[in-house]
């Protein structure tokens, strides 16, 4: 916006300037803010002799900067830790990370609230009330790691002994990656087929969108510090994509450290930070995603606008793509299904093609539908159709730190025979042809013991009756389960439900290597090493591992004999290879070379070796599965109409969930800085609200700042409401990371959780949760 | 004399609050809690705060990081009974916790609203930290290590870090800047000179626009906007 320091100033009294309003009166404005505390539950909390106390020391006498890697997201940012008289007292980015050119985002500087959370966990903990479900409690009695592990070790062993290893359920949130290669490496020696991700709740959908297209099954890389135009459906770049904090890092060089200013369009149904830092906000029907980009491609191809180079070089099925988007997609008939109109369309479809390299960036927002699929296949196409595929500004192919190779994990009979046994998730069925691991279907299999019943589930870091939708299901599978093993470094709503919680080490006090999710193009690893040593009785995730392997012998012990003993010479032995040992404990960080651009004769993995704009991967997959069917659309990128959980007359508004930058994704939000700064939007913090536009609000008489209830076909919830003028008036969205009832001085009985309310639904490939397709309706409390 | 002040890009600004939070881990800046947020007794030096215009669909919400303006007339001065906020030569804002009798004055003269009242007592133990002093080989002794009950407080433009890089003979603005320049992912805050026309400050205030909040009431403030 144009302005000049005279025409900027304002008075106190100026009345529409965009200035007039300061700090103070803007909070006294937002007053209500803090008070929204739902109904909640007392649910008694561990003794206070079994949280861990912090230690206490006076004046400086050392001070050590250690590097490690930050955790409270998936980007798993290189950072340094300042430790002080061996207390950590701040968190800095490392300046030899690429990835986010040595910035991290806020949550990085939390880590020092979650290392020295007040609820830590301080020994393991046994369960002595045999009933479970919310509300009960528990009855914890500490018992010591030995006899834990001794515990814990003899199901597992008794399970494997009666040849029933696929029983056996494995659970994990977000881990350090050296863990999740331990957790998927004890899955493999014990004999279960079931590991199931908490992360294929979240990005299952843009994955298979882009396979479709262009036969790789990851999520997608933006080249975005050079591009010069971006596309943005349904992603929060600026708030939860990620790499989120290369996210940020990049905003601003694309913004203003370069000569030319990148351009960015949001199309979204909520007015998003993302949408608010833009150039334009475009507000969209809820789920009609697939349909404007059919039409964005419409224009471009009526117009001559593509890259008929790249088209004609390294694509197929353009042909057939060209006809149903000519024939079907005219921007007169998508303004009507998108509400966006089409002067507009027309308008942004020239700017994307005319202003290369541009990117059309799918995300969340698109991809958690029944059409996910679909939605995130259409959108990943107009890269291709203006030549953004592995070209500088466009779609890359991230490639991944070499680790040295692991020996095979020695294998017995008991161990082939149960990974042979079906998945408990369904994946790679008919159920969901393309799925990696579907998440959110394992409560129902263990519901109706279908396709067998389990014995024993571990959760590592996991805490899934809190972030799936359907969370109910959750309460309920956890409660039937025979015997259930949580570890985490706290108290969550799902280790209420443990027979045995092992208090594991938060990321600050832990071995381990990691790299960030897709978006640099390069490769780039970083280390973890405790910056402190483990508070009071916790044990690395990757150590609690290696120990119950050994106490399970035979081949479980044997495939985790020779790869390092423990937690650090895992680390070590596998990372050695990259750059020495001493080296790697300094730098924190290594740099993989630079990125190569333009490497089509390697990165098309479908039947043609070429982009795909008809999916040959989807028509061989669904006649492997028996689901071949003779319409070509099936297997074009297009638009299909959502079917919504709820009827439109008694449910006339769409649930939308979203996830604020300050969310810290380990499953918990006991951490006072987070929970203060939680919702920027609006000013506030230690709470969420029911966010509605302000039409929909005066026609359901509902003032801001008033208690309602917003009630699905599944489930009611009493939250504040915030009225706006962000958001389309067909929609009602609600932040997530609120909500926890089990435990927490910091968190418990603040806000509400949306996935209490929402109902269950996948998309019907990749077994993605459809966490947007819920109506709701909204009334006074 | 250096005259401090600090300039903000609202336009590579992605309203992360990593200025924030920084901001807090620096000063011993105590965390709220519900209670304080419902009372607006929780203490901010450095706040991302959001105005709103016009209606959907064509509302929009500016996110706007806000520290201390250092006004150059700042009122909070001119109001202090004690002298116990006064201007230093470098034209920084400062609040002497001794001096201080706790008379609010202050927090009512200031138009912008980030001054706060500590309310805490020092005995909670969470914000007595003698131990955690920031990084004392380059920054030297910490200011803050203990709150002090009933007086006013607010952002110091991290002076403790100027002053210590001025003694060891380091760039204030390259090497050397306030904790949320340090912390912001985007690298949309700059620190340096006003006064000096070779500072980036200077350099960037003079070409591009630039605007500074509630211009009208006479107080010159010491931090620049440069909008989208
Ligand atoms: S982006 Fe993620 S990993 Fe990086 S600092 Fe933020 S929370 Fe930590
Ligand atoms: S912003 Fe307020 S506290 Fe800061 S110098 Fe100006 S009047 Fe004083
Ligand atoms: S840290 Fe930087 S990008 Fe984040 S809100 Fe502050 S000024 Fe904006």
């Amino acid at each position: 916006m144009p302005a000049h320091k005279s025409d900027m100033s304002s008075s106190k009294k100026g009345k529409g300037d965009r200035f007039s309003i300061n700090r103070r009166t803007f909070l006294k404005a937002s007053a209500f803010t803090g008070a929204a505390v739902a109904a909640s539950r007392i649910i008694k909390y561990p003794e206070a002799s079994l949280v861990s106390s912090q230690p206490s020391t006076e004046g400086v006498i050392t001070e050590r900067w250690i590097t490690t890697s930050c955790l409270n997201c998936s980007t798993r940012c290189a950072t340094q830790v300042r430790v002080v008289n061996g207390k950590a007292v701040k968190i800095v980015g490392n300046p030899l990370s690429q990835v986010s050119e040595g910035e991290i985002c806020p949550r990085g500087h939390i880590g020092l609230q979650v290392l020295y959370d007040p609820n830590r966990l301080s020994v393991p903990l046994k369960r002595t009330n045999p009933a479970k479900g919310r509300g009960v409690a528990p009855d914890w009695v500490p018992i010591s790691w030995s006899q834990a592990l001794g515990e814990v070790s003899a199901r597992l062993k008794a399970l494997r002994d009666e040849a029933q290893p696929h029983q056996l359920l494995l659970l994990h949130g977000l881990n350090t990656s050296s863990d999740e290669d331990m957790i998927y490496r004890f899955a493999a020696a014990y004999g279960t087929p079931n590991v199931v991700s908490g992360d294929t709740l979240e990005n299952e959908a843009a994955k298979s969108g882009r396979w479709l297209a262009d036969g790789n099954s990851s999520h997608i890389a933006y080249d975005f510090g050079q591009t010069n135009y971006i596309l943005v459906f349904g992603a929060d770049i600026l708030e939860y994509e990620k790499p989120l904090a290369r996210n940020l890092r990049m905003w601003g060089k694309i913004r203003r450290e370069r000569p030319n200013r990148a351009k960015v369009v949001v199309i979204d149904r909520r007015y998003s930070v993302t949408a608010a830092k833009s150039d334009r906000w475009l507000p969209v029907n809820p789920g009609s995603d697939a349909a404007l980009a059919m039409a964005l491609a419409n224009v471009i191809i009526s117009e001559g606008l593509y890259d008929t180079d790249f088209i004609s070089g390294w694509t197929t099925g353009f042909d057939e793509y060209k006809e149903l988007a000519l024939s079907y997609y005219s921007p007169q008939r998508v303004a009507a299904i998108t509400g966006i109109e089409t002067d507009t369309i027309r308008q942004i479809a020239r700017e994307f093609a005319r202003s290369r390299p541009a990117i059309a960036w799918a995300g969340r927002g698109v991809a958690a539908w029944p059409n996910g699929t679909y939605n995130s296949y259409a959108i990943f196409c107009l890269n291709a159709l203006v030549g953004s595929i592995d070209t500088p500004g466009g779609v890359i192919y991230q490639e991944n730190p070499g680790y040295r190779d692991l020996p095979e994990p020695a294998e017995d009979d008991i161990a082939r025979a149960g990974k042979d046994k079906p998945r408990l998730d369904f994946g790679k069925t008919s159920l969901f042809p393309a799925a990696a691991a579907v998440a959110n279907q394992v409560a129902d299999s263990i519901l109706n013991d279908d396709p067998y019943p389990l014995a024993v589930a571990i959760g590592f870091n996991s805490n899934f009756n809190m972030s799936a939708p359907g969370a109910w299901r959750w309460d309920a599978a956890l409660k039937k389960l025979p015997y259930y093993v949580h570890l985490a470094p706290f108290i969550s709503e799902m280790a209420e439900y443990a027979d045995i919680i092992l208090p594991s080490s938060t990321f600050l006090e832990e071995w381990g290597y990691d790299h960030s999710p897709p978006g640099s193009g390069f490769a780039e690893a970083k280390i973890k090493q405790p910056v402190v040593a483990p508070l009071d009785d916790s044990k690395g995730v990757a150590d609690t591992i290696f120990e119950i392997a050994s106490r399970l012998g035979g081949t479980v012990a044997s495939s985790f004999a020779a790869i390092g003993g423990d937690a650090q010479g895992f680390v070590r032995y596998r990372t050695e290879t990259l750059m020495p040992w001493s080296d790697f404990r300094e730098k924190g960080v290594w740099l993989g070379p630079a990125y190569q651009y333009h490497k089509y004769d390697r990165i098309f993995k479908t039947p043609s070796r070429k982009f795909e704009f008809y999916s040959g991967n989807l028509e061989n997959l669904l006649k492997r599965t028996g689901q071949g069917v003779a319409s070509r659309l099936v297997y074009l990128p297009h638009y299909e109409e959502v079917k919504f959980l709820g009827d439109e007359l008694s449910y006339p508004l769409v649930l939308s969930t979203y996830q604020p930058l300050l969310n810290i994704e380990n499953g918990n939000q006991n951490y006072p800085w987070a929970q203060e700064f939680f919702l920027v939007m609006h000013g506030s913090g230690w709470t969420n609200f029911v966010e509605m536009n302000s039409q929909t609000a005066r026609s359901l008489g509902i003032r801001d700042g008033e208690m309602v209830w917003v009630e699905s076909l599944f489930n009611r919830i009493k939250v504040r409401a915030r009225v706006t003028e962000g958001i389309h008036p067909q929609v009602v969205a609600i932040a997530v990371g609120q909500g926890h009832y089990a435990a927490g001085r910091w968190q418990q009985a603040i806000g509400v959780n949306p996935n209490e309310i929402i109902g269950v639904d996948y998309d019907r490939f990749s077994g993605q949760s459809s966490f947007f397709n819920t109506r709701v309706k909204v009334y006074r409390a | 004399m250096a005259r401090w002040g600090m300039v903000i890009d609202l336009d590579k600004c992605t309203a992360c609050q990593a200025c924030s939070v920084a901001c807090k881990a620096e000063n011993n800046v105590p965390h709220g809690s519900p209670q304080e947020h419902t009372r607006r007794t929780a203490l901010f030096w450095h706040k991302v705060i959001a105005v709103s215009r016009g209606e959907y669909p064509s509302a929009s919400i500016d996110l706007i990081p806000m520290p201390c303006m250092h006004c150059d007339k700042a009122p909070c001065v001119t109001v202090c009974p004690v002298k116990a906020t006064y201007r230093r030569d470098d034209g920084i804002i400062i609040q002497d916790f001794r001096r201080c009798i706790g008379c609010k004055y202050c927090m009512i003269a200031c138009p912008y609203g980030v001054r706060n009242f500590n309310y805490k007592e020092q005995e909670e133990q969470e914000y007595h930290r003698p131990d955690l002093p920031p990084d004392r080989a380059s920054r030297g002794p910490w200011p803050f290590p203990q709150r002090v009950h009933g007086v006013v407080e607010k952002c110091t433009f991290c002076f403790h870090r100027i002053d210590q890089g001025i003694r060891e003979g380091k760039k204030i603005g390259v090497e050397v800047v306030p904790a949320c320049a340090e912390a912001c992912p985007a690298r949309a805050i700059y620190f340096g000179d006003l006064d000096d026309p070779d500072s980036q400050v200077s350099q960037l205030l003079a070409s591009r626009e630039w605007l500074r909040l509630r211009e009208g009431m006479g107080t010159s403030p010491k931090v620049f906007y440069l909008p989208r």
